[in-house]
């Protein structure tokens, strides 16, 4: 018996990355707009360089009792996946202690975002490191 | 939708969609029988043949069909195998990676900051060449838009004692249709040209080879085009680029890209630099094309631009950007007239077509201060004041 095809062609998506890269890319979350200054934050961690393509910088607000991240601010120059990756990264971060925000990889903000095309995953998913960066620089102050 | 990406690619011209179509329905032949479709069909392509060569001030028999611009830069980059080549640092990687490969050494000619070739660099290494040598100069840029002196070069290589031996390809893809051309006044052996830049289909193309010119066909196994580039003609979009040639030819184009297309783009020009803090030209705008304009943007990163154009505005332009890049680099264009990573990740290019209108230019003016605006100031990047 011959199996009747019964799948329609599908239309081409007319955009490189996933719907929920579309969101965080037209909509971002918890960034900084203007002087960094602007946020007081309790730490802060830069990674990346412009010559390459991608900067980010992650400022958190940290609650001191309870180790918890409790507001977070970023800046990044980069292309679409580096702005949608940071703004999630900023998602999952907020309210987890910084032992939790320390185990969020690469791998995990992609998954978030519904997946990145391959070319992208290392230049442009560098948040984390700069998230890791700060909570150094914070547990070497305190 | 709001097209400003000519260059990449150019919306198919009516005329050519007709003549495409009628290829399509009733010159199904094989060009290369004998029989009555076949024949049909060989003197349609015969006719886009002289359509072409007429565009260009060639003879018919001097046109060779290729499956595009970068068939036609790599058939005569290895045409000149085991020779030396002079090649500018800013040519399409369709000349560059090709004359890395085959090239005894590639000379690169290194270009000024609006991509202009230096010509001293070139009347110094060209004398003492060995027996033929190639010199391989595009006609315009396709990036900036900067058009290259063509006829200085070759008035260099005639001063030479050795300018028998060194032989001039310019690779005038974007050119065709924008300026005028003629290959006998540029004096030229070879140039190349393509059909989708300038409203034909894309996968045609063309290699002028002036008549004696040095020529080893890169694609072998048939009898086609005299033996010099086998394959089954592609009869219909061979009658595409016949049709877009003729109609470049009776509006002469490149008339109406001065006087229309070009202060469109100079406004633009204008517009931006005026209105957007950290812009920059790459393009020169009195050397270059009448449709291209490049511009950097600093701390604005391209290919962000470059999708905030589209998504908010349905505006599409293309980016030097390495984020937009197959290979991970930033634009070996602007790295080559600017030398900074991070002027070819934020440029963008707006390459016009015969069909931009005045509110085009004004819808991109609605949307990209405010883009730009917003990736400045999310930007670990600071805006100088200048």
């Amino acid at each position: 018996m011959t199996k009747k095809c019964t799948s329609t062609p599908k239309t081409p998506a007319p955009w490189v990355y996933s719907e929920k890269v579309k969101e965080h890319f037209l909509n971002p979350q918890n960034f900084l707009m203007g002087d960094e200054k602007k946020f007081k934050c309790d730490a802060k961690g830069i990674i990346g360089n412009p010559i390459c393509g991608d900067q980010m910088l992650m400022m958190l607000k940290i609650d001191k009792k309870t180790d918890t991240i409790t507001d977070v601010k970023w800046k990044t120059y980069g292309c679409a996946s580096a702005i949608a990756s940071t703004s999630a990264l900023s998602e999952l971060a907020k309210g987890k202690t910084l032992d939790e925000a320390l185990k969020i990889d690469a791998k995990q903000i992609a998954d978030y975002l519904g997946g990145l095309p391959k070319h992208k995953f290392h230049c442009s998913v560098l948040g984390h490191d700069a998230l890791k960066a700060a909570i150094e620089n914070y547990r070497e102050k305190h | 939708m709001i097209y400003l990406d000519h260059s990449a690619t150019s919306p198919i011209l009516p005329s050519a969609k007709k003549a495409m179509e009628n290829a399509l329905e009733n010159f199904p032949g094989n060009a290369s029988a004998l029989h009555t479709p076949g024949h049909l069909a060989h003197n349609l392509i015969e006719e886009a043949r002289e359509n072409i060569a007429k565009l260009i001030n060639a003879d018919p028999e001097e046109i060779i069909f290729t499956s595009g611009g970068s068939e036609a830069n790599n058939t005569v980059i290895h045409t000149f195998k085991n020779c030396e080549i002079f090649a500018s640092a800013i040519e399409h990687p369709s000349i560059l990676e090709p004359a890395k490969t085959y090239a005894k050494k590639l000379h690169q000619i290194p270009v000024d900051k609006d991509g202009v070739i230096n010509l001293d660099f070139l009347k110094k290494s060209l004398k003492n060449t060995a027996k033929n040598t190639l010199c391989s100069v595009m006609l315009a840029n396709n990036e900036l838009g900067t058009i290259e002196p063509i006829t200085e070069v070759k008035s260099i290589i005639s001063a030479l004692k050795s300018s028998d031996n060194i032989y001039l390809h310019t690779d005038a893809t974007q050119a065709l249709g924008k300026i005028k051309i003629d290959v006998k006044k540029l004096d030229i052996a070879y140039l190349t040209a393509s059909a989708h830049k300038i409203g034909g289909p894309v996968g045609i193309g063309i290699l002028y080879v002036k008549k004696g010119a040095p020529y080893q066909p890169l694609i072998l196994g048939g009898h086609q085009e005299h033996g010099k580039r086998a394959g089954t003609y592609n009869t219909v979009a061979i009658a595409g680029f016949g049709a877009v040639a003729k109609y470049a030819t009776t509006h002469k184009t490149w008339e109406t890209y001065e006087s229309e297309v070009r202060p469109l783009r100079d406004k633009l020009a204008n517009l931006i630099l005026k209105n957007i803090k950290g812009s920059a030209l790459n393009t020169p705008l009195s050397l270059s094309l009448p449709n291209i304009l490049n511009v950097s943007f600093a701390a604005a990163e391209g290919e962000s631009i470059q999708l905030y154009l589209d998504m908010l505005g349905k505006i599409i332009v293309s980016t030097g950007s390495a984020c937009a890049s197959g290979d991970g680099k930033p634009s070996h264009v602007i790295m080559a007239t600017r030398n900074d990573a991070e002027v070819a990740h934020s440029s963008i290019r707006f390459s016009l077509g015969l069909n931009t209108k005045k509110s085009d230019i004004d819808a991109v003016m609605k949307e990209l201060p405010n883009i730009i605006k917003n990736l400045q100031g999310i930007s670990t990047i600071e805006v100088k004041n200048d």
